[in-house]
């Protein structure tokens, strides 16, 4: 799916430099699971982001489905990442001022789908998620699982290869935390592929690798068992 | 999609009803503002573009001038002129003139005062007259016949039918019968040829009149000319100083013809004639300001705009964040936003229409005029409106939308706190900006307004209260009028002048000083003896004038000719610039005076009377000479009991009736000559002050808006304060301080901009107020409490808030 090659991130204001990522190699197969683990500041949402084109490497090679994308404009990495990627956040990130089934449909809304097809693809992925029931209710009237059932949504509705989720159980509590992990594993056992970073070596246990990062490096890669 | 921007951006108004509610009154009240005075500026620039082949129809006009003296420019052409035109120009299509001129009819037993335009027999064929009674063709051929307008004939006929009716008009050598011949569409309010009463134009009607020329002494006929299409109107103007040359009689003979002084012919389009032509109603550069202030006003509405989206760009950033990271372009982004900003914009439109079209009425009374805006029925009208919402939507909002096209959702999407983004330094920009302005305008106003007072409070040298001047005293009845007047016991007094104060006199004289080393000019006015009495101007030395034989310079009953000699009075200005030290010094001096270019008189000055304005307060007292002329009596100045206005009104009127049987009975008023004379800078006073009252109103919503956003945004680092130790008054103080800062900083770019305005402005007029520093400093304080006002309310409200429930957020 994607391979990063001696990638660095390095951020400079006027008087400080920091390096986020230090020569970080990775690479991360089509379906797999992947948890990202380290301490605060080690450079997740750093590598996070520049998997999902948010950011771009400051050296190195980052390829995408075999295209060296570490170049490429703002343009074409948006054109990437709404065709192959989705994202999940810690904080949910859903637009106040839109209901759920609105929020959900955004995704499709840059995608030139009619829409018929975008109301049926919804409703499907809302009963998938358990939320059709609250299609019409605004985010701030759910609860925070519920909330983030309708992130996971809309990170899936159109259809993305690769999930990005940073944090996604960080505002929940336990119960609703491993919800949110069931859906994502039953997704990846659907074949998408996830990456996501966590601090709950729990949650990590849903994946089939674990990256840790220290400072900027990778410092080990765990393979867990076959369940 | 589109369908999702709206849904977003309604929630979004809805949501923060504060803010879209000041975000579109602000800019409603701008853009009615704006319309409004785009209206009225529309109208004025508008005018005689209506009549057909308009383009190439020219108004000719003279301008007199004589060497040290004011040029008199008239609207007028004089006679010769036709021909020339028609022989030198083969491009001249043709040409119509006409002598407007007021005029007593008679009709079924009532007297009507008339304006009769009288014209030359091509003017209906010429203007293209559209007829609903008569024959086009003949109406003007007949010269007993009259075309009317609809409004002059319903008013004189009623529903009947005025066709073939007889109307009765005194004239100068005697009382003539006229028929109506045919009647016409009414003139357009917006057009310089009102065409109410158009008689066919008979030089024996005039024969006799000091005024009426046929050579180019006097121009009295309005004259237009039209050009064959597409003529080279600039190549006819090259051709009139040559004409002048060629044709101007040369002085041979005594009657003053072009000796010492020369005309000048000037050519314009009849569409600008109202603004530009000789004796404008209009005032272009007027109206031009006025456009000024309205875009001022409007770019205040837009800052405002701008400056109450950017304190929101926190809180919308997340939205832009999650649609970019979902897949939006950047030109989706920007289609968005500047789309929401229209949006806006045509709603703000839309209550500004609704304003504008409550506002009109009294809009129109104080303008005296009769705007309208009929959407439905004016699509061009439509459009604007339409474009200039979207054009403020695309103004308003296209930095927000690019600064959204730029942003990183990166930077928004990892953090939970409403960052300033960065704009922050821009809105106090944009505050500074429209207090600028506000400022300014507060500034400039104060001052017109104060420059009117003070002229209106000008001591004018004589009393203006309690005096009315009957029109058409010029003849031999007048001193019967005059004996009968005074028999009234409201009437106190009595004068006769060829003018009177405020309008100036048009005589002007060469005289030599004591000295004998040079020549002062010197204002002539024929008057009669009781001219000072009655405007209550005293004599600082020797006497007034009397009826005495010595005194008078031209008496009734001796053929109109000057005598040799006679007794004069002279003003305090004048005495002093002939070279005496004091007015007594004056009295008795003798000299030669020109009473008219070819009549000398042997001058004595028997009184010097105090300083009195006779032209216009925005000019400076001229010197003047005071001289008994029976012959030119035209104006009887009453002075009457103020205590009893209306009986004495009703006397004159009566002894009017009884004296004077076949004429019309007309006067003025003189304190509203007076008031006319301030009327345009009054009404620029009250004009200014409510834009900067509409100016200071939107600065100040903005304002408030802002320290609203700013208290949503600060509530942590307040708290964080309050924890800290501070008080009430410290945290309220911070807030304050923050808004402080831009007004102050607006006040600089503000004073010098009003100062170099007010300079320039008050070099107009000859008695002038200062501009002292205090209104500045006053100003400024005004603008700081305005601006304290506004946003206290907040600060005392974030200053009480409990600190803990603040951070405990974070």
């Amino acid at each position: 799916m994607l391979k990063l090659h001696n990638l660095s991130k390095v951020y400079r204001t006027d008087e400080v430099e920091t390096v986020a990522l230090n020569s970080v190699n990775v690479e991360i197969e089509t379906g797999e699971f992947v948890a990202i683990m380290g301490p605060s500041g080690c450079g997740k949402s750093t590598l996070l982001n520049i998997i999902g084109m948010l950011d771009s490497p400051s050296s190195g090679n980052y390829f995408f489905m075999d295209e060296d994308v570490a170049g490429y404009s703002e343009a074409k990495l948006g054109n990437i990442r709404k065709q192959h990627i989705g994202f999940i956040f810690q904080s949910f990130n859903l637009i106040d001022e839109l209901t759920v089934a609105e929020n959900i449909e955004l995704a499709l809304l840059y995608h030139n789908i009619p829409a018929s097809e975008r109301r049926d693809r919804v409703a499907r992925v809302m009963d998938k998620v358990g939320i059709a029931h609250r299609a019409k209710h605004m985010p701030s009237q759910l609860s925070g699982g519920q909330q983030q059932r309708v992130a996971v949504a809309r990170a899936v509705v159109g259809d993305q290869a690769m999930i990005l989720a940073d944090e996604p159980t960080g505002n929940l509590d336990s119960a609703h935390g491993q919800e949110v992990m069931e859906m994502l594993q039953a997704l990846n056992e659907e074949g998408t592929t996830i990456v996501m970073v966590t601090h709950s070596p729990a949650h990590a246990d849903y994946a089939r690798r674990t990256i840790n990062l220290f400072d900027g490096h990778v410092v080990t890669e765990n393979l867990r068992a076959a369940v | 999609m589109f369908q999702n921007y709206i849904k977003t951006a309604l929630r979004n108004l809805m949501r923060h009803k504060l803010y879209s509610a000041i975000n579109i009154a602000g800019l409603a009240v701008g853009l009615a503002a704006f319309i409004l005075i785009s209206l009225f500026v529309h109208d004025e620039f508008s005018w005689d573009t209506h009549w057909s082949r308009g383009e190439d129809i020219y108004r000719v006009e003279n301008t007199y001038t004589r060497e040290g003296e004011v040029q008199i420019r008239s609207p007028h052409a004089v006679d010769p002129l036709k021909d020339i035109f028609l022989d030198t120009f083969p491009e001249t299509e043709a040409v119509t003139r006409y002598l407007s001129f007021d005029v007593g009819l008679r009709l079924g037993g009532e007297m009507y005062g008339q304006t009769v335009l009288f014209a030359d027999h091509n003017f209906a064929e010429f203007f293209g007259l559209r007829f609903l009674e008569g024959n086009p063709d003949t109406a003007m051929a007949d010269v007993t016949g009259v075309v009317l307008s609809e409004r002059t004939a319903r008013k004189f006929f009623g529903d009947t039918p005025a066709l073939g009716r007889t109307i009765t008009m005194h004239l100068r050598d005697g009382d003539h019968d006229f028929h109506v011949s045919g009647v016409t569409e009414n003139p357009r309010r917006d057009s310089v040829v009102q065409h109410d009463f158009l008689v066919p134009f008979s030089r024996s009607y005039f024969e006799g009149q000091r005024w009426f020329t046929e050579d180019w002494r006097f121009a009295a006929r309005v004259m237009y000319v039209r050009l064959a299409p597409g003529a080279n109107a600039d190549a006819i103007r090259a051709q009139f100083p040559g004409i002048v040359d060629r044709y101007l009689p040369k002085g041979q003979d005594s009657t003053e013809t072009g000796r010492n002084w020369s005309v000048a012919i000037s050519m314009l389009p009849i569409s600008e004639a109202h603004l530009y032509g000789n004796s404008a109603q209009g005032d272009a550069k007027l109206l031009y300001g006025f456009l000024g202030v309205a875009c001022l006003i409007l770019l205040i509405a837009v800052v405002n705009f701008l400056n109450l989206s950017m304190a929101r760009t926190a809180h919308r950033a997340r939205e832009v964040a999650v649609r970019k990271v979902l897949g939006a372009a950047r030109g989706q982004i920007i289609q968005q936003f500047l789309g929401e900003s229209i949006l806006l914009a045509l709603v703000a439109l839309v209550v500004a229409l609704a304003l504008v079209e409550v506002a009109l009425p009294y809009y129109n009374a104080f303008l005296a005029t009769f705007l309208d805006m009929d959407l439905l029925h004016e699509p061009i009208l439509a459009l604007l409106c339409l474009f200039l919402g979207i054009g403020v939507g695309l103004g308003a909002g296209s930095f927000q939308a690019l600064y959204f096209a730029m942003l990183k959702p990166r930077n928004v999407l990892y953090s939970s706190s409403a960052s300033d983004n960065g704009t922050g330094r821009l809105r106090q920009v944009l505050v500074v900006v429209q207090f600028s302005i506000s400022i300014a305008l507060m500034i400039i106003a104060f001052f017109v307004n104060k420059q009117t007072q003070f002229a209106q409070a000008l001591d004018l040298g004589f009393n203006a209260d309690n005096l009315v001047v009957v029109n058409r005293t010029n003849n031999a009845q007048s001193e019967t009028f005059k004996r009968r007047l005074l028999e009234s016991p409201y009437i106190t007094a009595v004068g006769r002048s060829s003018d009177v104060p405020t309008e100036g006199s048009e005589d002007r004289m060469l005289v030599r000083t004591i000295g004998g080393d040079s020549e002062v000019t010197i204002d002539g006015l024929p008057t009669g003896p009781d001219f000072f009495k009655v405007y209550q101007i005293p004599m600082l030395a020797g006497r007034a004038l009397t009826t005495g034989e010595a005194d008078t310079v031209r008496k009734r009953g001796e053929d109109g000719a000057y005598r040799q000699a006679g007794n004069i009075v002279v003003n305090a200005m004048a005495a002093e610039r002939l070279g005496f030290a004091s007015p007594e010094a004056a009295i008795g001096h003798m000299f030669s005076l020109n009473i008219s270019s070819d009549v000398r008189l042997d001058a004595t000055i028997v009184g010097v009377a105090a300083d009195f304005h006779f032209d216009s307060a925005r000019d400076v007292i001229r010197p003047g000479i005071y001289y008994v002329d029976q012959y030119r009596w035209a104006d009887m100045t009453v002075r009457y009991d103020g205590a009893h206005r209306e009986a004495a009104l009703a006397e004159i009127a009566a002894a009017w009736r009884e004296i004077y049987p076949d004429a019309i009975f007309e006067y003025r008023v003189m304190t509203e000559l007076v008031e006319r004379q301030y009327r345009t800078d009054a009404r620029l006073g009250t004009v200014l002050t409510s834009f900067t009252l509409l100016a200071i109103g939107i600065s100040a919503m903005g304002l408030y808006g802002l320290a609203s956003f700013t208290a949503e945004r600060r509530t942590r680092e307040i708290g964080i304060r309050k924890v800290l130790g501070a008080r009430l008054m410290d945290i309220v103080g911070l807030f304050l301080w923050q808004f402080s800062k831009p007004i102050l900083v607006a006040n600089l770019i503000a004073w010098p901009a009003a100062f170099l305005f007010l300079r320039d402005w008050l070099q107009g007029f000859a008695y002038r107020v200062d501009i002292g520093l205090l209104p500045f400093v006053a100003t400024a304080l005004v603008a700081l409490l305005i601006g304290w006002a506004t946003v206290a309310g907040r600060a005392l409200m974030v200053a009480r808030a409990n600190p803990i429930k603040a951070l405990r957020y974070e």
